[in-house]
């Protein structure tokens, strides 16, 4: 017995400077791997909004010049009329699509949500446009609503010579077509969100609202979507920074035109910052564009934070 | 006349049978307790009454109404879920209205009502909460307000208590029975808890792969239960199941066993075996007696006929304060004997216990039906 224990404590021994090592290396790891990432990070994003934010209140044009002039950029921002549309267009693209982008998404959920055939394969369809990028949604809605290539045309060539459908091309509404193409592409995702929030609703609720004499309407609308209030909340801030970050669709569909009529301020700060050789105001338009972003993230991880540490 | 009367119920899913023909009929104000292992077909038949589920065939009448086809909404019923199933979104009040507010109720009425359910279940001080800030019990006070404020005709409870913790099971178990004595509703209730469904019910349904095994009382459920899942599902410890021999004895028929040291004992049967018949002497039977009628030797009841004492070998004693359950061996399996703790027994020992057979049951092993009676 006391020679078996004799043996261990020998061993333990030899390995003592061993294990010290490996213990510290154990306790630096997480810090040793985590430190690149947050180089990065630190750098590239909060480094460069800083950068963006210095950059903002100077004079500079095709390249960083150090000329501090206060807020001057601002001022000019906002007596740009090209930026004014779009903001103008920001609003109403924004607005109508997270609405509809909401009621469609919701809508579909609920239909889906009905215990019907092939539910996986109609979800997969409905769901199918979030996996192309904005850039091949905008080029084949390009051509779907190109009144000499897409639908107008084919309308034209059943007869209907009367059906005009040219908004793409009219200032007007050309945003409304940018609305469709996004509206497309983004409401299979809310769709998603939803159906996942309506399968989790309690079935013994619902047997519960019926013998309380509810219709099936009634129980969606006082009962089922109240309680996916998270969900809409998550949808909203979802849908809006994709609608301010909007870039590539207009990009791709519009091209800002007819004229700068589809402009959105992501396409403003690029236009200006990079090919019109007026950094300081394209800096001040993206300043305005991350105020604009964090007006909608701080109150969701506001909430998200406090309601994780009340649960 | 019948409050609930459920005649031939059937239900299939396709080739599975769930409920193969159910016969129930309660009397207004009683309380039917549905109860059975999982899987037995109770909540289907609950939810058949509730009208979540279409029955295949048969006829299911509330009072003298043919509600067969009604929607679930126009059978005047109201249920409490196990999962509560509370509106989240609306505070207590709401909750409680809401099935008032429905069936388009007058707000003043709905108020009073409201007080009225919440001062008969104590949660008046809950009334502006959201069902997320309640406790459990709490929760379970809801479900039921919500239920009583419609005032329906019958009541339906799934499963109310077995979210709750051991200690307010109990509680909440004797307050639905209080309800029910002062109310006089007419309830049905679904339990896999065999100790509900022996407290509460006036009358207890025990059914097993979709049919029902037998429709009575508790006492008579568990004095005299029509076949041997009936006696083993009610009662806990169970009952116990000793194998042994029909024999003749100086008193008519009673059966025969092995005692502890390996020695033929012969125990009477009640009314001297009355039902059986002297072909069947011989024939192996399975003896069901309760682990009560196993005691210590006890000077009162030693001269009567049904008594007998008989030597055990003690295995494992597991005191629980008010007794101390003896296990033993008798004909090979295992028996659970229920001995005051003051009478001296030593473990891996012979003692000699009394056998009570008075309330002595016999079935068939093979069929597990009843043969005496």
């Amino acid at each position: 017995m006391n020679n078996i224990d004799a043996v261990q404590t020998l061993s333990e021994a030899k390995r003592a400077p061993l294990a010290r090592i490996q213990d510290r290396l154990a306790d630096w790891l997480p810090k040793l791997v985590l430190t690149p990432t947050l180089l990065v990070v630190l750098v590239c994003m909060y480094g460069y909004i800083l950068w963006t934010g210095l950059l903002s209140l100077t004079n500079s044009r095709l390249l960083p010049v150090w000329n501090f002039i206060g807020t001057g950029q601002y001022d000019r921002l906002f007596d740009n009329d090209r930026w004014l549309v779009a903001l103008n267009n920001l609003v109403l693209f924004g607005g109508l699509f997270i609405l509809v982008c909401l009621a469609l998404g919701v809508f579909l959920a609920i239909l889906l949500d009905q215990k019907i055939r092939q539910e996986g394969a109609l979800r997969t369809i409905y769901l199918y446009p979030m996996a192309i990028s904005f850039i091949v949604t905008g080029t084949a809605w390009k051509w779907l609503l190109n009144p000499s290539l897409g639908l107008e045309k084919l309308v034209h060539s059943w007869g209907f010579d009367s059906f005009s459908f040219d908004w793409l091309v009219d200032p007007d509404r050309v945003v409304f077509c940018l609305v469709i193409a996004a509206v497309w592409q983004s409401s299979g995702f809310v769709m998603a969100m939803f159906l996942a929030g309506l399968r989790g609703v309690d079935q013994e609720m619902v047997k519960a609202a019926q013998l309380d004499g509810a219709s099936m309407p009634t129980i969606y609308r006082r009962i089922i979507l109240p309680s996916l209030k998270p969900v809409f909340f998550s949808a909203f801030v979802i849908l809006a920074h994709i609608a301010i970050k909007s870039f590539d669709l207009v990009a791709a569909l519009t091209g800002g035109g007819p004229g700068y009529s589809s402009d959105l301020p992501a396409n403003f700060m690029y236009t200006h910052a990079f090919t019109r050789a007026q950094m300081g105001l394209g800096a001040a338009s993206a300043m305005v564009m991350l105020g604009g972003v964090l007006a909608i993230l701080v109150p969701y991880l506001y909430s998200e934070l406090r309601g994780k540490r009340n649960a | 006349m019948a409050a609930l009367t459920i005649d031939n119920v059937q239900k299939r899913y396709g080739q599975t049978e769930v409920l193969k023909g159910i016969d129930i009929a309660i009397d207004k104000g009683e309380f039917l307790i549905l109860v059975g292992p999982s899987g037995c077909g109770k909540s289907t038949l609950m939810n058949s009454i509730a009208g979540l589920e279409e029955v295949s065939d048969g006829r299911i009448l509330i009072g003298d109404q043919d509600v067969t086809r009604a929607s679930p909404k126009d059978r005047d019923i109201a249920m409490v879920f196990q999962s509560y199933a509370l509106y989240p979104n609306m505070t207590v009040r709401q909750n409680i209205a809401f099935g008032l507010e429905i069936r388009k109720v007058p707000k003043a009425e709905r108020e009073a009502e409201v007080k009225r359910v919440a001062q008969m279940l104590q949660i008046e001080h809950l009334l502006e909460r959201k069902p997320s800030q309640l406790s459990g019990g709490q929760r379970q006070r809801v479900a039921m307000g919500r239920a009583l404020a419609r005032r329906p005709r019958l009541y339906l409870f799934d499963e109310p208590l077995s979210n709750l913790d051991a200690k307010l099971r109990v509680e909440m178990r004797t307050e639905i029975k209080k309800l029910h004595q002062r109310l006089g509703t007419t309830i049905v209730y679904v339990t896999h808890d065999q100790i509900e469904a022996m407290t509460l019910a006036d009358r207890i349904a025990v059914m097993r792969d979709g049919e029902l095994l037998q429709l009575a009382t508790p006492q008579e459920i568990y004095d005299n239960p029509a076949n041997q899942f009936v006696a083993g599902f009610m009662g806990s410890p169970a009952m116990n199941f000793i194998p042994c021999q029909l024999a003749q004895g100086d008193t008519g028929i009673g059966v025969q066993l092995e005692d502890g040291n390996g020695q033929p004992v012969w125990l009477p049967l009640p009314d001297g075996g009355a039902g059986l018949q002297q072909a069947q002497l011989g024939k192996t039977v399975t003896l069901g007696l309760r682990p009560e009628m196993i005691t210590e030797p006890q000077p009162h009841k030693a001269g009567q006929p049904l008594v007998r004492e008989v030597a055990i070998r003690v295995d494992v004693t597991e005191p629980t304060g008010a007794d101390t359950m003896v296990l033993t061996e008798l004909s090979g399996v295992e028996v659970n004997c229920r001995v005051n703790p003051r009478y001296p027994l030593a473990t891996g020992q012979l003692a000699s216990l009394m056998f009570d057979m008075s309330k002595a049951v016999l079935f068939d092993p093979i069929t597990e039906a009843r043969l005496d009676n």
